[in-house]
């Protein structure tokens, strides 16, 4: 048997622990790494931002996964969460299945513990479950009246009576729509809500389902889109750039520009800055909670997994081609 | 302490799954069935409190909307799918529910057909605007069967091959992202919030 | 009449929602309103024919002692203590039923679907061929859409993260598109099939 032969025939455990270490050793060794930003994600951030500080816009985040595809999905939530608190925007959340009910609450307690100030039903809210039977009759009668429509909150309060209905009745201001998921559900939302009442909708999705939803990208159905854990992770640097952005002349985050997210470097390891503080020179060292950089430490594991696939790929079809040509001189 | 014990047992699960990797065994079948169980068992009180409660128990016996009886007994009709003779009676609960085909026929006809073909009529003013068009036009009589795909027309329908070819690499290099980062988050879990090892 | 009392219903639902659609009016919103109320009632029961289902298999397995009918144990027993525990306590946060779901299903669900990292790679490996002109093309653009996602495709050279989006944007959205709108078209047939009461097979054989 030849050497190509051999590894042809390789046992495939081999080939599970070089997985395994692939992604270990980078998560282990944690590196920075640029995040090339794309237009789906840049155009779903620039949506939401044009919410900020708007008493009558707010979005919808609705989570039609369970904890299978959290990997991907919990990081975008997460930063998009802590762009509307940061920027001020009305969100609310609602799911449709019952094991998204408590990813829900996750993805708020998590992005919301450095927020102390915000409080429920006044800039947030959080629907809860409601049940399968409920998708049609709360998306169509949301066009008509959201606070008639969706009835109670996880809390059980009437959700009409409560502060953040303040100058929101309709699609027209619950204006954008984000459905997280691993499936197609967020055609119901275009189906029903994009073309009955023209509402804003866009996409978190797993990257598996990403490449489908182009065609709806450029048609405008879907305003943008986040793509896997690499969506998540762009989401988080936009974030970080500008509306978590903080120094003496942007004390409330920075707007949106091509330019300055090119020549923008966000280290996500730990970086030390200094200020000085009355007459003093401090030194301090600042790191980013690692929920809010979790997608881009990710993304590094990601890019040697990429490496190793297509390594085995290759070596793959060497084998496999030299081993048929000995066949064939044979 | 609570915290740790609870960490304890997610990561010894997550561990008994990975076992199969090895080889199916005991640990993993244990798992696996457990899961199945959760999941199941897990629905059961959420549907009791958001469905049960509020759509049948309350409008019924609090409210005194009697006639909400009727869709009740209908529903409990579902159960006659395991019998023999009587797993017609099924059939009314199922049709009742697929009444609301109606409403999808138009609105995903619009959302799914017609805004993509107004799309895929833009004009031509670039050379991606009009790979977009070729492309889209050959898959299309790729899949129209009852010309025979022969002669000019043939070569023509070759070309949507191509393009589908290119579609369906740039969906596997996406599903094989998709599939290492759930790999990532579950090893993110085990040396991170297990392990402690990454900060 | 055991089956057309059932197709009447979904026809003549399924018109009068047709026309609900396109001229929505006062009455037509009315029945829309009386027919969620009653698929609201319905709505709770179809759960139990998946309770009803996953008794019947592991019940039969535990009464006939099948190969490995322990495992069958198991299942109902999680059925039975994760339902008790949830009726009992309550399903809100800090209950042991948020616990269950926490500490058991989300890391086993999470983890089954991590196991196909695994296996794509060893496909990967031993089952991706170029074979044919084709099949080549397809992995040359699942290699750029693959470095084109990481940072260190982009760390190689700029060029291949803007390779990986016009590839994404421009033949994959023409393939996509051309694909999407006979999905579509064959679903909206399917629908209409449904409603013409030509399409009957979810109504279960007799």
């Amino acid at each position: 048997m030849t050497f190509w032969e051999k590894i042809q025939n390789i046992d495939r455990r081999w080939i599970y622990m070089i997985v395994a270490l692939c992604i270990i050793v980078p998560l282990l060794i944690p590196f920075n790494s640029k995040t090339y930003v794309t237009e789906p994600t840049v155009n779903l951030y620039k949506k939401i931002d044009s919410f900020s500080d708007k008493e009558d816009k707010a979005i919808l985040l609705s989570f039609s996964h369970d904890a299978s595809t959290m990997a991907e999905l919990f990081p975008m939530e997460v930063s998009i969460l802590r762009h509307c608190f940061e920027r001020n925007i009305k969100v609310f959340l609602i799911c449709f299945s019952p094991p998204s009910a408590p990813l829900m609450a996750y993805a708020l307690n998590v992005a919301k513990e450095d927020y102390p100030d915000l409080e429920s039903g006044v800039d947030y809210c959080n629907f809860g479950y409601k049940p399968y039977g409920l998708f049609l009759p709360i998306v169509l009668g949301m066009g008509d009246d959201v606070g008639e429509a969706v009835d109670t909150d996880a809390d059980g309060r009437k959700v009409k009576n409560l502060e953040i209905m303040k100058g929101i009745r309709n699609y027209d201001d619950l204006n954008l729509i984000i459905d997280f998921a691993a499936s197609a559900a967020v055609f119901s939302w275009i189906t029903y809500a994009r073309v009955r009442f023209g509402a804003n909708v866009a996409a978190g999705v797993t990257a598996v389902m990403a490449a489908d939803n182009y065609p709806y990208l450029q048609s405008g159905q879907l305003v943008g889109m986040l793509a896997g854990l690499k969506g998540a992770a762009e989401y988080e640097k936009l974030v970080d750039v500008f509306a978590a952005y903080e120094d003496e002349q942007y004390s409330d985050g920075r707007n949106f520009s091509q330019e300055v997210i090119k020549n923008t470097w966000v280290p996500i390891m730990k970086k030390t800055i200094s200020y000085t503080s009355g007459e003093t020179n401090v030194q301090t060292d600042v790191e980013l909670p690692y929920k809010f950089k979790q997608a881009r430490i990710g993304m590094n594991a990601q890019s040697i997994a990429h490496i190793m696939i297509i390594v085995f790929i290759i070596i793959g079809n060497i084998g496999y081609f030299l081993s048929r040509k000995n066949k064939n001189e044979v | 302490m609570f915290e740790i014990l609870s960490n304890i047992v997610a990561a010894l699960l997550t561990l008994f799954i990975f076992s199969f990797l090895y080889k199916d065994n005991p640990f993993y079948r244990f798992a696996e069935h457990l899961l199945v169980g959760v999941t199941m068992g897990y629905a059961i009180p959420l549907v009791y409190t958001n469905a049960f409660i509020p759509f049948v128990y309350q409008p019924i016996f609090l409210e005194g909307q009697y006639w909400l009886i009727i869709p009740s007994i209908l529903g409990i009709l579902y159960i006659f799918r395991f019998t023999k003779n009587l797993s017609w009676l099924s059939r009314y609960p199922i049709a009742f529910g697929m009444g609301i085909v109606g409403m999808g026929v138009p609105m995903s006809m619009h959302s799914s057909v017609l805004v993509q073909m107004r799309n895929a009529m833009r004009p031509i003013d670039n050379i991606n605007t009009l790979i977009i068009f070729l492309g889209t036009v050959t898959i299309l009589l790729y899949f129209y069967f009852s010309k025979p795909h022969k002669g000019l027309y043939g070569k023509f329908t070759n070309i949507g091959i191509w393009f589908m070819m290119v579609g369906f690499g740039a969906s596997f290099g996406y599903t094989v992202m998709a599939r290492i980062s759930l790999l990532i988050g579950r090893i993110q879990f085990l040396l991170g919030d297990f392990l402690g090892l990454i900060k | 009449m055991k089956r057309q009392i059932p197709l009447i219903i979904v026809i003549g639902l399924g018109f009068i929602f047709v026309a609900h659609t396109f001229i929505p009016s006062r009455t037509s919103q009315d029945f829309y309103d009386w027919w969620v109320s009653w698929s609201k009632a319905i709505s709770p029961f179809a759960v139990v024919l998946g309770i009803l289902s996953l008794f019947m298999v592991h019940g039969t397995k535990i009464q006939r002692k099948a190969p490995n009918w322990q495992y069958s144990v198991v299942t109902l027993l999680a059925v039975f203590v994760t339902a008790f525990v949830g009726f009992v306590w309550g399903t809100d946060e800090g209950t042991p039923f948020l616990w269950l779901f926490k500490n058991v299903q989300m890391p086993m669900s999470a983890t089954m679907f991590s196991l196909l990292a695994f296996y794509i790679a060893s496909a990967a490996y031993k089952a991706f061929r170029a074979k044919s002109p084709q099949a080549t093309v397809l992995l040359v653009a699942a290699f750029i859409v693959m470095l084109g996602q990481v940072p260190l495709g982009a760390a190689i050279s700029r060029w291949i993260p803007e390779a990986s989006q016009w590839i994404l944007n421009v033949p994959n959205l023409a393939a996509k598109r051309g694909i999407a709108t006979g999905v579509g078209l064959g679903a909206t047939a399917t629908s209409l099939k449904i409603l013409l009461g030509i399409e009957r097979t979810y109504l279960g054989s007799d």
